[in-house]
């Protein structure tokens, strides 16, 4: 199941992206920025012992044109550097399943993980540092701190690339937006507005007019961005490095409260109340759900698994409250090496890390053959995307395949503009997981329990996560 | 007793001397060889795990590291979760909805069933259809028949009758039963199965004598059918026991746990320990949890089998 | 009268066969029949019975496969409606290629099927060897069997699932191996001692004749006991196939893979990223086959819980 929508959607985004460079790739390796490329490989020395890696980047499921894609790449990627073979793993990160494979060892030798992942398996060793070889790309100064750091260990050593990254949106559907009356031009803009609307479309058009996800930790990561958007934090780290506990702030409590009001008076959050990722975008592209607080990513995967019909899909940013605190939640997808490898695999798995995931962000000719296999794989071309490097960068890879863009852009346009005006905020750094599924059942509660203590929850759930986070590692 | 195969292995009558000389003879080794798959699978699949188990329960490990033991910790760890009360509680109140209103089904269903003159393949293979569909299958479908939604199937059909929507799996005071009348369906027809042919083994001179001195229906069916099945009555009984406090396929499918850990029962919470962490799970307590239940359902099976020892024999 | 069949036939002799129960001679009795009262009563709890059975035991499959090939918001706004918006096959053909039941419904038959041939392969042999060659410390064994019986399966969970991931003393990796499922499944205590009772109850006037030809331990095993045992053999392998389909957790846990994954894993992974009319129809294609074999095997699935009563006794 999908426990973060930047897993699913990242690693989606990979395989149907699949970049194939066909005639880009001789031009790249003529480009200055593609040295960065061959960087890495010179650094292998004159001697190449032939290696094999595992690359998990397809999800089951995938297309075969997806997996054609891939190959594609794969022949690319080996034809450049002639020494490595590629063997492509079917890899999917959601939360139970991925203890199961680290567990078992049947992880690929390349793969990706959360954002709020990374430091956990850093910690426990089950992630290799592979800092020298990453800081030997001509592009790793460019990469945002924010999003770099969540792959850095306490002095800032390199042990996961960020490939790519999202922010939260407010997702709305324009087609029952219209039904309701509602300008689906003019999204709503503060936490009032969403109220006012979602009141109006449960009225007109008998579906949930906002709706809250609730289980596989989803509550508790949804419960975090209002409470990010309200001002609030979940964990504070002081100077020592301690990390206490906060998700009992009054910008939770806000959050949740807003919540009850919606549910309980206004009677507009429908009647299903166990949502995950994966459910409630199948409930949004079926027509049921009139907004919701979800991913900036989430069009390629409406359009690929839930038939979404694109005229429905609005996206705007979320309303921030006028505290000087309130952000955006952000997250994103680190690529990591799998520990049990051998130094050779290991300058292999950056090379491939750099060819595949890095490449359409930082050349030309690797965006454009990014966005002609997206297209030609029937993929969206277009999506919002949080930068993973620099503003510069970012805006040039947009440039780069603007003309190629086959998303409603005009529909999308809310997001796009206005994403960059707003902080964006990192999701807790400790026992994250641990954090939302303790936050699961506060969020279950108050939806289903028209007397649900809000302060007894949090300062329950606030206890429990303290222990966890208290609880010595290993 | 001796059973009379065994004349065949020593047709003399003499014991076979123990210890390795013993086994030296043809006959010592082929009982060897055939000994040998059981030895093997229940060794590395069934003795091996129940020792390392309890070992486990007391060790903290996380599969990279080596363990290293700690004591009581995870027993203690476990009776401070608030998820353990919970799940006790949660496993608790799912047995016994399920023996207030699943026990009885399929007696029921059994006796009407046995009683019919025509019909009675079609009426048992009816029963029986909702057992042969994997459980995976019939969890899914029922969680499309369950939505809380007006429009949703089961609302649909209250509507017709003037009830309003229920909130299903949604609320923490619907989701148990609707749980288990799920189970009962699925698993009603297997139970009755078991009762329809315990039934053709009651001697009808019973009958026949009752009915001469006069007794009803209902009074035969209580002091005839019900105390000549007494003993496939306690034996369903207590496996279904058994079988309901280790419930974990359901609660997992139709509501993960939820509404507010209100379906999470105590296999699930060791599934939880085990496996819910994406950075590795807690074996020691997910271990020390399984060894506690598994004292408890063995304290109580022996409980009640001494309990039950007296009605357990047919007179 | 018509004589209805038996609904277990077998060459046992230790039981005299049943006469023939008819409505005259059961709980409702002769004495019972004449009244009209009676008569009308269990004739309105019969027919009661059977709709009560048609809506709950066929109502839902019947509704599977209307929705099967109904579109989805049809499904979601009028469930009960028949076609509003007309039907499309189609979705069952894009179910079988968009989901590849095909290969997950041969995962499971051979999980099944595994796990079928260990069981009988383990039971068989013990059953045997403790109850016919019987060597030293038979007892002790049957003891220790016995105890697995009372150990609840949870108990294993865990370290069971550690020893799929490291085999110990071997260091093998059985995880993402149907081994994995196979395996486990053969250390059924219930298995050997049930076939363990049957070899009990056999006589032992054929073994002692066989044994005075000068047949060995094989011979016997082979072409005297496993012969007769057909019953038996019969009850244990519908238990394991049925107990290898229904099986969930287990292969969730040792079945990362989804490669290899039967259909009681992929399908709850499939659902919230396949449409809801094509999850459907996938869900209707895998009830097909168990509806089909039960239809075929009817008469053993009916009757399973007569043999394990005259077993017990």
């Amino acid at each position: 199941m999908t426990f973060k929508p930047v897993r699913k959607v990242g690693t989606l985004l990979m395989a149907g992206l699949a970049v194939v460079i066909v005639a880009g790739c001789g031009s790249t390796a003529a480009t200055p920025s593609a040295a960065g490329s061959t960087g890495p490989a010179a650094s292998n020395g004159t001697t190449n012992k032939p290696v094999t890696i595992t690359v998990g980047v397809l999800r089951p499921g995938a297309s075969q044109d997806a997996a054609d894609a891939l190959n594609l790449q794969i022949d690319q990627f080996q034809a450049k550097y002639p020494w490595i073979t590629v063997e492509s793993q079917e890899y999917n990160w959601t939360a139970p399943t991925f203890t199961a494979a680290l567990a078992a060892g049947t992880l690929p030798d390349v793969y990706t993980i959360p954002f709020t992942d990374g430091k956990g398996l850093i910690q426990q060793h089950q992630i290799v540092n592979i800092d020298a070889r990453v800081r030997a790309l001509p592009y790793v100064a460019n990469f945002n701190k924010t999003v770099l750091a969540n792959g850095q260990d306490a002095d800032g050593k390199i042990y996961a690339v960020p490939t790519q990254a999202y922010g939260m949106s407010l997702t709305y559907n324009r087609t029952l937006f219209t039904q309701a009356g509602l300008d689906p031009n003019s999204p709503p803009a503060t936490w009032a507005d969403v109220e006012a609307d979602a009141k109006i479309i449960a009225a007109k058009d008998h579906v949930a007019g906002f709706a809250q996800m609730a289980t596989q930790n989803c509550g508790g990561w949804q419960l975090t961005t209002l409470t990010y958007a309200l001002g609030g934090r979940m964990e504070a780290v002081d100077a020592t490095g301690k990390v206490t506990a906060t998700v009992n702030n009054a910008a939770t409590k806000a959050a949740l409260k807003m919540l009850q009001t919606y549910r309980w008076t206004d009677n507009a959050m429908g009647s299903t109340f166990d949502y995950n990722w994966g459910s409630i975008n199948q409930a949004f592209s079926s027509g049921q759900i009139g907004m919701f607080v979800g991913g900036s990513d989430l069009y390629t995967t409406m359009v690929q698994n839930n038939n979404i019909n694109p005229a429905d899909y609005g996206i705007t940013v979320i309303p921030l409250a006028s505290d000087p605190n309130a952000g955006v939640l952000g997250g994103g997808t680190l690529a990591v090496v799998n520990v049990n490898t051998t130094e050779g695999q290991r300058d292999a798995a950056v090379d491939w890390m750099d060819f595949y995931y890095m490449n359409k962000l930082t050349t030309e000719a690797g965006a454009l053959a990014d966005a002609q296999a997206l297209i030609s794989n029937k993929q969206p071309v277009g999506v919002p995307a949080l930068p993973v490097f620099d503003k510069a960068t970012f805006d040039q890879s947009q440039v780069w395949i603007k003309s190629l863009i086959n998303v409603p852009d005009a529909q999308m346009s809310y997001f796009k503009t206005k994403i960059f005006d707003q902080p964006l905020v990192n999701e807790p750094s400790i026992d994250t997981q641990t954090l939302y599924a303790d936050l699961d059942p506060v969020v279950q509660a108050v939806l289903t329990d028209q007397n649900a203590n809000i302060d007894q929850l949090l300062n329950d759930a606030n206890t429990q996560i303290q222990k966890a986070i208290d609880a010595p590692a290993s | 007793m001796d059973s009379p195969a065994r004349l065949a292995v020593a047709p003399s009558g003499t014991r076979k001397r123990r210890g390795p000389l013993g086994w030296v003879s043809r006959d010592g080794l082929s009982s060897l060889l055939f000994l040998l798959p059981m030895l093997v699978i229940f060794g590395f699949f069934a003795w091996f795990p129940i020792v390392r188990d309890v070992v486990m329960s007391f060790q903290r490990t996380n599969l990279v590291d080596t363990p290293k033991f700690v004591g009581l910790d995870n027993f203690a760890a476990v009776l401070n979760d608030p998820l353990f009360g919970k799940s006790i509680g949660n496993t608790i109140y799912f047995s016994v909805l399920a023996l207030v209103f699943g026990y009885p089904l399929p007696l029921i269903l059994a006796v009407v069933i046995s009683e019919a003159r025509r019909f009675k393949g079609v009426l048992s293979a009816l029963a029986y259809v909702p057992v042969v569909i994997p459980p995976v299958v019939s969890v899914l479908l029922w969680t499309v028949f369950y939505n809380a939604s007006p429009t949703g199937l089961f609302n649909t059909v209250l509507s017709w009758v003037g009830i309003g929507a229920q909130p299903w799996l949604q609320n923490k005071d619907t989701v148990m039963p609707s749980i288990v009348i799920e189970s009962t369906w699925a698993n009603a027809g297997a139970t009755m199965i078991i009762y329809i042919a315990a039934l053709l083994s009651v001697p009808r001179e019973l009958y026949d004598a009752a009915s001469v001195d006069g007794a009803s229906i209902l009074q035969k069916i209580w002091h005839v059918t019900l105390p000549q099945l007494r003993g496939i009555l306690l034996i369903t009984m207590i496996l279904q026991l058994i079988a309901t406090a280790q419930v974990f396929t359901e609660p997992y499918l139709f509501t993960g746990g939820g509404p507010a850990n209100s379906t999470m029962t105590v296999l699930f919470l060791i599934y939880h320990y085990a496996f819910q962490n994406s950075l590795g799970g807690d074996y020691g307590m997910a271990a020390a949890l399984s060894i506690m239940l598994a004292l408890f359902l063995a304290a109580f099976t022996a409980i009640y089998m001494w309990l039950t020892r007296s009605w357990s024999t047919n007179s | 009268m018509k004589t209805p069949r038996l609904p277990f036939r077998s060459n046992r002799t230790e039981r005299p066969r049943q006469t023939v129960p008819d409505v005259h001679r059961g709980i409702v009795g002769a004495l019972d029949w004449r009244f009209r009262r009676v008569r009308w009563t269990v004739r309105a709890i019969h027919a009661f019975t059977l709709a009560f059975l048609l809506v709950a035991g066929l109502g839902p499959l019947l509704w599977l496969a209307k929705s099967a090939i109904t579109p989805t918001q049809d499904t979601l706004r009028m469930p009960l409606a028949l076609w509003p918006h007309g039907f499309d096959l189609n979705y069952l053909t894009q179910a079988w290629s968009q989901t590849h039941i095909d290969r997950y419904f041969m995962n499971t038959v051979y999980m099944a099927i595994g796990s079928w041939a260990t069981q009988l392969i383990v039971a068989t042999t013990a059953g045997y060897a403790l109850s016919i060659l019987k060597p030293p410390g038979t007892r002790i064994l049957t003891a220790l069997v016995l105890a697995t019986l009372f150990v609840p399966s949870i108990v294993l969970l865990v370290p069971l699932y550690l020893s799929i991931v490291d085999v110990p003393f071997l260091h093998i990796k059985l995880i993402n191996t149907f081994w994995a499922v196979w395996l486990p499944y053969g250390a059924s205590a219930f298995n050997v001692l049930l076939v363990k009772r049957f070899f009990d109850n056999l006589p032992s006037e054929v073994f002692e004749a066989a044994r005075v030809d000068g047949a060995g331990p094989f011979r016997l095993f082979w072409s005297i006991c496993l012969p007769m045992s057909r019953p038996i053999l019969g009850v244990v392998s519908v238990f394991a196939v049925v107990a290898s389909w229904k099986d969930f957790l287990w292969p969730l846990l040792v079945l990362p893979n989804p490669a290899v994954q039967p259909l009681s894993v992929r399908l709850p992974t499939l659902q919230p990223t396949t449409e809801l009319n094509i999850f459907l129809a996938a869900l209707a294609i895998s009830t097909l086959i168990p509806i089909v074999i039960f239809l075929i095997f009817q008469r053993m699935f009916l009757s399973g819980g007569d043999v394990t009563g005259s077993v017990k006794g």
